[in-house]
């Protein structure tokens, strides 16, 4: 019996470690996912934006919905150096900020920013930061994350 | 696993509410890149568009300033155009600047010759109008002073004067044409070619137009002697041999659409010329040569005129042999002196020229005129009657002795 719960242990020890040298995972680490410039994307009739350069393509239709709007021109998209999205448009009173997932953008905070909606907004890359601006107020928002 | 931290509004700053002069200073780089990018097209299109050297060089100053504006963003550029970068299209605008700018040099060097061509021609054109209403009205002059042969024989100098005015004209115009084309190697025609439907009148369509108007002045109704149409042979004959040597020049130049028909027109006006002129230079020739008692066979046609002198000379020659009378030398006196003081003398260079005799056939003439001359010179009998005389003496001397012996 000792000799056969010996066996057993040494065999749940075994694929113990094996199963665990399976699931260890290669991780890259220090990796720049940060966009150089916005992309200003234009939705088509069915809400989707496509951004051909950085390759992603998605619906804007919730957004809009969190923003009580049915329709706008143009949305501004930037990804930071962590790889986090930023969404925003001239009439939104927030920056969503998304992370991704498999197939999916998940919401990781809605930044609030103006009660009067942005007029003229535009992400900048910076260093260690994203820069919002609104060029028709002049103001400055520096989004750390 | 991503790890979260909350996202901060480190700071946010209002500007410019209080201070607007700092609105400008909040760029966006979007903005920054799509200004470029609209910037740098504006430049190409001028570039490309570009007509004149002070043009390009305005533009040369505008891309210098749009480099140094831009030269602070240069790697936020060349970011946002990879795989492009910042100074590749500058350098690509610089090399289509010098491509234009090399293209504008030579436009301008064909414009100024487009532009001389234009000014020559228009002058030709004009000057030649002139001569025509010049000619008209000494026409109308002409008939109007039929009662008055001394006015009317003025006029038909004056007349005649202008035919050799349009003569020098037309062959020093010709002149400047094969001394233009004939050399011009095919880039040079292929440019002028180019430019030259903004030719009111190129130089095909004003040789057609020359040639239309000697045809009408070889018709004409006004009596002109014989050098008059063979000074037109003569003409003729230089006009047919300029053309030779550049017509295929000028149409492939001046109506590269259509080069081989432009060419036949004229050739075909050069026929019709000199079957007008033809038409009264036998009819003139034959009645000269009437007019000093030459009756020479009927001809049409430089060979045919050579034949008829020949056999007006072979058969005169026969006739001194067999006959050797003195109107035969009278004859070859008369035929002599017409053809040396007249044919040869005034129409001389004009016939060879015109391409009614050459200098072979003229020769020939000669040399058979010296044979008629021998042959037709009478001969002398003093040498017979002497001969009779010795006889008679000698006969008449022997009688003596004869007669002194017995």
């Amino acid at each position: 019996m000792n000799k056969q719960r010996l066996l057993y242990l040494f065999l749940s020890l075994a694929i113990l470690l094996t199963v665990s040298a399976c699931g260890s995972s290669l991780i890259l680490e220090n990796v720049d996912f940060s966009q150089p410039i916005e992309s200003v994307l234009v939705p088509d009739s069915d809400q989707m934006v496509h951004d051909q350069r950085f390759a992603v393509k998605f619906s804007i239709s919730p957004i809009l919905t969190e923003e009580n709007l049915t329709e706008i021109d143009e949305i501004r998209l930037i990804r930071n150096r962590a790889g986090f999205y930023f969404v925003t448009a001239a009439g939104f009173n927030n920056v969503y900020v998304f992370t991704p997932g498999e197939s999916v953008l998940e919401l990781v905070e809605k930044v609030f920013i103006s009660e009067n909606g942005l007029s003229q907004p535009a992400f900048n890359q910076r260093e260690t930061y994203i820069e919002l601006i609104d060029r028709n107020t002049g103001e400055t928002f520096n989004l750390n994350y | 696993m991503y790890t979260l931290t909350k996202v901060t509004l480190s700071f946010i700053t209002i500007l410019l509410l209080l201070l607007p002069s700092q609105v400008s200073a909040q760029q966006s780089d979007f903005q920054i890149i799509q200004d470029f990018r609209t910037g740098y097209s504006e430049l190409l299109n001028k570039v490309e568009n570009a007509v004149s050297t002070d043009e390009l060089n305005e533009i040369s100053e505008e891309i210098s300033s749009f480099e140094a504006q831009y030269a602070n963003h240069e790697s936020l550029i060349n970011d946002a155009i990879y795989p492009d970068t910042f100074d590749g299209l500058m350098q690509d605008l610089e090399n289509n600047f010098n491509i234009s700018n090399a293209n504008i040099s030579v436009i301008e060097q064909l414009n100024n010759r487009v532009e001389d061509l234009v000014d020559e021609m228009d002058l030709f054109r004009n000057r030649i109008s002139d001569m025509n209403q010049e000619m008209v009205t000494l026409e109308e002059r002409i008939e109007q002073s039929s009662e008055n042969e001394s006015r009317q024989a003025a006029l038909i100098r004056q007349y005649r004067l202008n035919i050799d005015q349009r003569d020098v004209f037309v062959s020093n115009f010709l002149e400047e044409l094969v001394e233009r084309y004939q050399n011009m190697d095919s880039s040079a025609r292929s440019e002028i070619s180019d430019a030259s439907d903004r030719l009111q009148d190129n130089p095909v369509d004003i040789l057609k137009t020359i040639l239309s108007e000697y045809i009408q002045l070889a018709n004409s109704d006004i009596s002109l002697n014989l050098s008059d149409y063979v000074s037109m042979r003569a003409q003729h004959g230089y006009f047919s041999n300029v053309w030779d040597r550049i017509g295929t020049q000028l149409t492939e130049t001046f109506v590269p659409d259509g080069p081989v028909v432009a060419e036949q027109e004229v050739e075909d006006l050069l026929v019709a010329w000199q079957a007008a002129i033809d038409n009264n230079l036998w009819e003139t020739l034959a009645a000269s040569f009437s007019e000093n008692d030459i009756e020479l066979e009927p001809f049409s046609s430089s060979s045919e005129f050579y034949t008829s002198l020949n056999s007006y000379i072979d058969s005169s020659y026969e006739a001194s042999l067999e006959s050797n009378s003195e109107q035969d030398y009278q004859r070859f006196l008369n035929f002599n002196s017409f053809w040396n003081n007249t044919v040869k003398a005034n129409w001389g260079e004009l016939l060879t020229t015109g391409n009614v005799l050459t200098y072979s056939e003229i020769s020939a003439i000669d040399m058979k005129l010296n044979d008629w001359g021998e042959a037709s010179s009478p001969t002398s009998n003093l040498m017979f009657i002497l001969l009779i005389v010795s006889i008679a003496v000698i006969v008449g001397l022997v009688v003596l002795l004869v007669t002194k012996k017995s």
